[in-house]
């Protein structure tokens, strides 16, 4: 087993897996981050070092909080799709519903299918009460799934990583749990 | 098994969660200018946060050094060797009891662990120019400065000390 997070869930759906991130999907998980089409709108990283110390900081986030990004895995080929989960570093103004999905895996529904999951995990293993989305304001392709998914523009803040930022708010356990 | 490693004055054990505070406190604080840090609280957390997931995926890193008697941490030092990192580094933050000599005292018993467990053999300490205080310890601890090894970023000057190698402590 080469699992960083052993107590991590592990959560099924249709197509995909979620999953705590192991060694191996480093370089997924790098691979996106030094690809400034694709990680622009999640904070990009060009250097190779830098983008592995993000991945130990994906690590190292889980024993924080004890939740954290899961690795998304498609069922079909056993790749990494992308992550999901709840991240929460300190400055954020709330616990995170997050998602991102990796080249050669979108417009498939993966991240609606991922966070959906990720989610209903949150307000029933986690007991989280209510949940937020932190969305770049030129990111269109997020505010068009945060709609989908219920979701709703809440505030503008000023975000020490990303800069300005908004804020959507999900709809709570009482909805998205009926 | 419970890796711990100890000296006359000091524990050193894997850092945990709840030394995230001091951690991010030192990391916000200007004395960490030459260590990653003086930079704000998410830049910090984010600091703390990989030296545990570099524990996590390595299964060594930087120890969190604790006085005898309490688990609060001083500071942390320790085996480094993150992706796209040039050699084998060992590295210390001090966050208090400067002046003591601790770390001293647990840079001499990390550094042994590093060779009789990790087998590591040829040890290097990356150090800004300005940062004094570390080239004295640096030199205390027997390395010496070697102009022709690697940095690990080439826009950031960096003195490279070297340890004797394959000295087995």
């Amino acid at each position: 087993m080469s699992g960083l997070v052993p107590f991590a869930p592990r959560l099924e759906t249709e197509r995909l897996i979620l999953r705590g991130p192991e060694k191996a999907d480093a370089a997924a998980v790098m691979g996106f981050l030094m690809d400034p089409n694709r990680s622009l709108g999640f904070g990009h990283i060009a250097q190779r070092g830098e983008a592995w110390r993000w991945f130990a900081l994906l690590v190292g986030h889980w024993h924080i909080h004890g939740y954290g990004y899961m690795v998304i895995e498609d069922k079909a080929t056993g790749g990494a799709a992308g992550i999901s989960g709840i991240w929460n570093p300190e400055t954020w103004p709330e616990p995170e519903l997050g998602w991102v999905v990796f080249d050669g895996y979108e417009g498939k529904g993966v991240a609606f299918e991922a966070a959906s999951a990720a989610r209903r995990w949150a307000y029933t293993d986690l007991g989280m009460t209510t949940l937020t989305s932190n969305i770049v304001p030129d990111n269109a392709r997020s505010k068009a799934l945060a709609e989908r998914l219920g979701a709703w523009y809440e505030r503008t803040y000023d975000n020490e990583n990303m800069g300005v930022d908004e804020l959507w708010r999900h709809p709570g356990p009482e909805v998205v749990l009926a | 098994m419970t890796l711990r490693l100890e000296t006359p004055r000091l524990i050193l054990r894997p850092p945990a969660p709840r030394d995230m505070q001091a951690s991010v406190a030192f990391f916000m604080d200007e004395r960490s200018q030459y260590a990653g840090g003086h930079v704000g609280r998410f830049h910090a957390f984010k600091q703390f946060a990989h030296l545990l997931g570099h524990w996590q995926i390595k299964s060594f890193g930087l120890w969190t050094v604790t006085l005898k008697g309490s688990d609060d941490a001083i500071g942390m030092v320790g085996p480094f060797f993150p992706e796209g990192w040039p050699e084998t580094e060992f590295g210390w933050l001090i966050f208090e009891g400067e002046g003591k000599g601790y770390a001293f005292e647990a840079a001499q018993a990390a550094l042994a662990d590093a060779r009789d467990r990790l087998g590591w053999t040829d040890i290097v300490h990356y150090i800004a120019p300005e940062n004094a205080r570390s080239i004295t310890l640096a030199e205390r601890l027997g390395a010496r400065l070697d102009p022709d090894a690697a940095i690990p970023f080439a826009d950031k000057p960096t003195l490279v000390y070297r340890q004797p190698k394959g000295e087995a402590a």
